[in-house]
């Protein structure tokens, strides 16, 4: 299989970093913001700890975690939530499989981009951030660990990215905190069982995909040769107006089966639709920010 | 088996184009390339549309391929090699009388004819087949006429030199020769196929047959000549039926190896017609020799008119001795019109030329003008190979007086010395179908009632004026001798020779192909 580079584009350069620092600065002052450390540490739970309330049964949760007595009040299954103390950090599972590299500018960059911006929030309002992609699971901690976090997600290159087993390293090493998973999703089935070894141990995901135009539209027309970065099959395919609309209407099948597998497991999806390569304002990535809070 | 060969191999440079068609075979390059990572969702929206992503299509290409070789080879010519042999047939039938004798329950011509027919229908179509029939005389039959030959033979005549026939057609290229036969014909031919379809067995024939004719009186004396073919003594009859008073069957004992004559006394009918002898030996395999049949012409009327001078007993004597002669009787008055034949004695009488028989002595027509005496005429001379006049002695004869210009026009037998010395007839003989004698003298005027050969003139005047009808015709005898011995062995056939054939052009069948490879093309994607 071929081995693709790569983009050549820096993804953190000084426009970003600069942005990176005020999006930072600015986590303190919005609304809730200083709410937002005492809110993590309750929605940190785990198998032990204080309880903190019930929440309903879905379908791969923890059996172990049923509550029998407030069934047998009510008929109806919860889950009992706990908290525990020790564990607030936020795991970073990054999808690095070439797959990422589709788009004009590359999906891959915006999804460093978005990583860095959501890890500089954990560092700043946690106190760690585990970063999964590529075969490496690397933490950081403290406000200190912004800059090795950037300069390791630099050096990431595309690697064959297996969603399962990728959730299965991730709770392999413990309480993963909260998951933030970014990945263009676009095996919607692995996407599922992968949520599904999640779930199982209790985990909190946040779906992240970092949206590029080939999402939504299909801006290409004529006589194109595709190829999936992923498997390297390419196929020579002449787009007209017919076959746009129809490859719109797949699109929309596809995003639905996504939203389908988290919404099966109670786990939110954020799309955000990358800006432009060199698109460094701070409305155009705040919104991740606004988003990460929600 | 040899292999296929191309006509023309140098239109193999035709498949240069194989390339050139590859090349137009693949399909267009995309000058655009783009990572995507929804590439199973095009190909669903492009499979929903029905589309096909454009590529190489292998099996279209290769029905093309096929099409392409199966058309070049089609112009190349290529074709199968013949195998050598004779691409010709010759089959010679054997239809001499001999044939028509018994094998079993059929005759060897029939038998003959079914080997044709089952050996023909084994011949390979390309092979041009010629029979030729031998007997009597030589008929061919040529392409279809010959391969569909199924008329039955009719043996007839000697037998044909089959190995000189044989030879002949032996002697064109890659002609092979199939002689069928009965084998009594030998020496049979060496170098062709032989059929033998007769058999052996005795046979007797009527060997000639003479005929003793004492017209116009009805008697009649057959000599036949009877030949047996048989190793032992064999008992017959001869059988003799149809223009006949009764008579027989006559009882024959044939010899071996002889000739012998049988004498049949029979009595014609006056009516005449058809006499049948037939020889009836048991056993006899070949009946075709023991039949004949004589045409036997009706009897003539032997009645005699007396015309002219009735008075003279000279006439009256010449015409009674006549009539005892032949047989026949005198009449006169109301049955003139009867009568056979006319005696006229001078006169005048109307003898229409060829309408009349008679014999007339100084008879003038009505139309002719009144003759000049010619008195005491010499006889100086007489046709002596006329078959009148031949074997007469006429020296003797004188004439007291004859008249000049009475004859009519025809054959002068008799001449006189003429005042200058030139001959002149005194005797004529009127040609026709019915013919009559003219003297230039009356009877009664010359001596020659007194002349021995006056009886055998009136006789020959008689019967010659019948002229030739009242001949018997020799009877043809349907076998020649040489085809009544039937006792030959018969001998060791030999197939026929493997024919050849022609080189089998494949050039349809490449063409074919290459219609069915687009064909099937068309329903390929």
């Amino acid at each position: 299989m071929k081995v693709w580079p790569r983009p050549p584009e820096e993804p953190f350069p000084p426009p970003f970093q600069a942005m990176l620092t005020a999006i930072l600065a600015r986590a303190a002052r919005v609304q809730g913001g200083r709410t937002e450390v005492a809110r993590a540490r309750q929605r940190a739970l785990s198998q032990s700890g204080t309880f903190v309330g019930h929440r309903a049964y879905a379908p791969g949760d923890d059996l172990r975690r049923l509550d029998w007595h407030a069934f047998a009040r009510t008929g109806q299954l919860f889950l009992k939530l706990l908290e525990e103390e020790e564990r607030r950090q936020t795991t970073l599972l990054l999808d690095t499989s070439a797959s990422m590299l589709a788009g004009e500018p590359a999906r891959w960059t915006g999804t460093l981009r978005l990583a860095a911006i959501l890890g500089g929030l954990a560092l700043r309002h946690l106190d760690g951030v585990r970063v999964v992609a590529g075969g490496t699971d690397v933490a950081f901690a403290g406000s200190a660990g912004l800059s090795p976090m950037l300069q390791h997600l630099r050096v990431l290159a595309p690697r064959p990215f297996d969603p399962v087993a990728a959730a299965q390293s991730v709770v392999a090493r413990g309480a993963p905190g909260r998951i933030a998973w970014l990945s263009d999703f676009a095996d919607p089935a692995a996407v599922e069982r992968a949520l599904a070894v999640l779930r199982r141990c209790s985990a909190r995901v946040v779906g992240w995909q970092p949206m590029i135009a080939e999402d939504l539209d299909v801006p290409l027309r004529g006589w194109l040769r595709l190829v999936d970065p992923e498997t390297g099959v390419a196929e020579s395919i002449a787009v007209d107006a017919e076959l746009a609309a129809a490859m719109r209407e797949e699109l929309v099948r596809l995003r639905r089966r996504q939203d389908r597998a988290f919404v099966s497991f109670g786990y939110p999806l954020q799309r955000f639709p990358l800006p432009a390569a060199t698109d460094f304002g701070l409305a155009s990535w705040l919104e991740a920010a606004w988003s990460r809070r929600s | 088996m040899e292999p296929p060969f191309l006509t023309a191999p140098e239109r193999l440079w035709w498949l240069i184009l194989l390339p050139v068609l590859y090349w137009l075979a693949l399909p267009p390059r995309p000058r655009r390339e783009t990572l995507t990572a929804h590439l199973p969702q095009w190909l669903a929206a492009a499979a929903r549309l029905r589309r096909r992503p454009p590529r190489f299509r292998r099996w279209r290409f290769l029905l093309l391929v096929l099409a392409v070789v199966g058309a070049v080879l089609a112009a190349t010519g290529p074709s199968l090699p013949g195998t050598v042999g004779p691409s010709r047939l010759c089959v010679v039938v054997d239809s001499s009388a001999s044939m028509a004798h018994r094998v079993g329950d059929r005759t060897a011509a029939d038998a003959a004819i079914a080997a044709l027919r089952t050996g023909l229908m084994n011949v390979p179509p390309h092979v041009e087949i010629v029979v030729v029939i031998a007997g009597g005389g030589v008929a061919r039959r040529h392409g279809a006429a010959a391969r569909a030959f199924a008329d039955p033979l009719q043996p007839a005549g000697a037998a044909v030199d089959l190995a000189a026939v044989v030879a002949a057609a032996g002697s064109e290229p890659d002609t092979a020769v199939w002689t069928i036969t009965d084998g009594q014909s030998p020496p049979l031919p060496e170098a062709s196929a032989l059929t033998l379809c007769g058999a052996s067995g005795d046979n007797a024939a009527i060997a000639a047959v003479e005929v003793v004719d004492a017209w116009p009186l009805p008697e009649l004396r057959l000599r036949v000549q009877l030949q047996s073919r048989s190793r032992a003594p064999w008992r017959g009859q001869l059988q003799a039926q149809g223009a006949i008073d009764a008579a027989g069957p006559f009882a024959v004992v044939l010899q071996p190896e002889e000739r012998q004559v049988a004498e049949l006394p029979l009595r014609r009918t006056a009516a005449g017609g058809a006499l049948t002898l037939e020889l009836q030996m048991p056993g006899d395999v070949l009946p075709l020799d023991d039949r004949v049949v004589l045409a036997l012409p009706p009897l003539p009327l032997p009645t005699i008119a007396v015309l002219g001078d009735r008075t003279s007993p000279i006439v009256r004597t010449a015409v009674a001795v006549l009539a005892d002669e032949v047989g026949g009787k005198v009449i006169e008055g109301d049955e003139l019109s009867r009568a056979g034949f006319l005696f006229v004695e001078g006169g005048v009488a109307e003898l229409p030329p060829g309408a009349t028989r008679a014999i007339a002595f100084g008879c003038r027509s009505p139309a002719a003008p009144l003759p000049e005496v010619w008195p005491s005429p010499t006889i100086v001379d007489w046709d002596r190979q006329s078959p009148w006049t031949a074997g007469l002695d006429l020296s003797e004869l004188e004439v007291a007086h004859a008249l000049h210009g009475i004859l009519p026009a025809g054959e002068p037998l008799l001449w006189g010395g003429g005042p200058g010395g030139e001959r002149v007839p005194l005797l004529v003989a009127v040609p026709g179908e019915r013919r009559a004698l003219h003297f230039a003298f009356r009877l009664q005027d010359s001596n020659l009632a007194l002349l021995p050969a006056f009886p055998q003139l009136l006789r020959r005047a008689f019967l010659g004026s019948f002229g030739a009808a009242h001949r018997i015709p020799a009877p043809q005898l349907p076998v020649p001798g040489t085809e009544s011995d039937l006792r030959a062995l018969p001998a060791v056939g030999r197939p026929l020779p493997a024919f050849g054939s022609p080189a089998r052009d494949l050039g349809a069948y490449c063409l074919l192909a290459a219609l069915l490879a687009l064909a099937i093309r068309a329903y390929v994607r």
